[in-house]
């Protein structure tokens, strides 16, 4: 039982498989496009073409008569443990025990399975990675205990929404308003804690940078296109979130009340 | 202010830590990720607030020694070097930047905030570079020893 001996057809449709997980997962185009050519190529499937954006995945064959698919993908997310999987599987396909049909059930599982750390762990994570940047960049103990509060209520506020699945651009922006709210709440209660320095630690999870950085990656690497979709959606991120913070924070400014 | 290095190295561990659980990294991988984020953090500062380098500078390098310290996991723990490199490079990058220059535009300070804005793209710049840099070298070696 191996994987040996697939047609073209099989070897295509399980490559856009791995593709979709990959991409799903939040790889890097180039990552997700190295994966797909090194596994036709070890199916004999040569002059496989791949073209991959973060939106959208591409195989083709050179040939007229050739086969060629298209994914769409619309949502992804970010699943480290996914794309270290799917890496053990393409490189072991050598001693890979599952014949095809078998293997295919594998990865819709795969693609399906709910991640590994649960809403509850999340919004702690959160919580605490706000707190460390915050005394990262020079809070003191108060900033650290009122970001770690803000980040969790934004975390929480962020999966208690999920379910009305808002689009990316209003999830970050009542992200942001609740983090300003919090904040000010936060600087109330107690008068060590300065604005500024909750903030700045609360919208870290939050904040596109992996993305910017990412889009530059891509850029210096040649892939031009998923360069430009990365950043653009970087800067609608941090558009979103400084739409929502300025929001919360001018009308509490309107209103006449201190900061 | 300046926070001495074992402190900030204990914050950005913690940091690197969370943001590994927020991308769902695997178990076994997070005290590795952490130890990485932390040493890149902690050369960024001593670079930047010791030595005085510019941002681009003390960026740069401490996305190099992070890029090395991933590479060398990755191939030590059989793991993609993603895993190591998307955690271990949050500390330094220039969220906070994109979201202050942001905020500035908001609210009407546009030369401020352009000039926030561009500064937070030449950090990511020098970030991008260095693990390029350390990216192709890695892929460079493995190509020659594969010829052999």
């Amino acid at each position: 039982m191996s994987l040996k001996g697939m047609n073209r057809q099989e070897t295509l449709d399980m490559a856009m498989l791995v593709g979709k997980i990959l991409l799903k997962s939040g790889a890097e185009t180039s990552r997700v496009e190295d994966t797909i050519t090194r596994f036709c190529a070890h199916f004999d499937f040569n002059g496989a073409n791949v073209f991959v954006t973060p939106t959208i995945i591409i195989i083709g064959d050179e040939r007229p008569d050739g086969y060629s698919c298209i994914c769409r993908m619309r949502n992804r997310t970010t699943n480290l443990r996914l794309i270290s999987e799917i890496n053990d599987f393409t490189y072991n396909l050598q001693s890979w025990p599952l014949d095809y049909q078998q293997t295919m059930a594998y990865l819709q599982s795969k693609l399906a399975e709910r991640p590994p750390y649960r809403t509850a762990l999340l919004c702690l994570a959160s919580g605490l990675g706000s707190a460390g940047f915050s005394g990262m960049l020079g809070g003191n103990v108060h900033d650290f205990v009122a970001a770690f509060i803000t980040g969790f209520l934004a975390m929480q506020l962020l999966k208690a929404l999920r379910g009305y699945r808002p689009s990316a651009f209003w999830e970050n922006a009542l992200a942001g308003a609740a983090i300003g709210f919090v904040a000010i709440i936060c600087c109330l209660v107690s008068p060590q804690c300065t604005l500024e320095k909750i903030i700045v630690g609360a919208v870290m999870p939050f904040v596109p940078g992996l993305a910017y950085t990412n889009g530059l990656r891509d850029y210096i690497a040649g892939d031009l296109i998923s360069g430009n979709s990365r950043i653009a959606e970087a800067l609608l991120f941090a558009v979103s979130i400084a739409v929502g913070l300025a929001f919360v924070l001018q009308l509490w400014l309107k209103w006449g009340w201190q900061l | 202010m300046i926070i001495p290095a074992y402190l900030a190295f204990i914050l950005a561990f913690l940091a690197t830590v969370s943001f590994g659980i927020l991308f769902q990294a695997p178990r076994k991988t997070l005290w590795t990720m952490g130890f990485i984020g932390a040493v890149g953090w902690v050369v960024f500062v001593l670079l930047r607030q010791g030595m005085e380098y510019t941002s681009f500078n003390a960026n740069f390098v401490a996305a190099l020694t992070i890029a090395v310290l991933s590479e060398a996991s990755a191939r030590l723990f059989k793991q993609p070097t993603t895993v190591y490199l998307v955690p271990g490079i949050i500390p330094l990058v220039p969220g906070l930047g994109m979201y202050k220059g942001m905020n500035q535009i908001i609210a009407n300070n546009y030369d401020v905030g352009m000039s926030i804005l561009l500064t937070a793209c030449t950090d990511a710049g020098a970030i991008a570079l260095g693990l390029m840099m350390v990216a192709s070298i890695f892929r460079a070696m493995k190509m020659k020893s594969k010829k052999i």
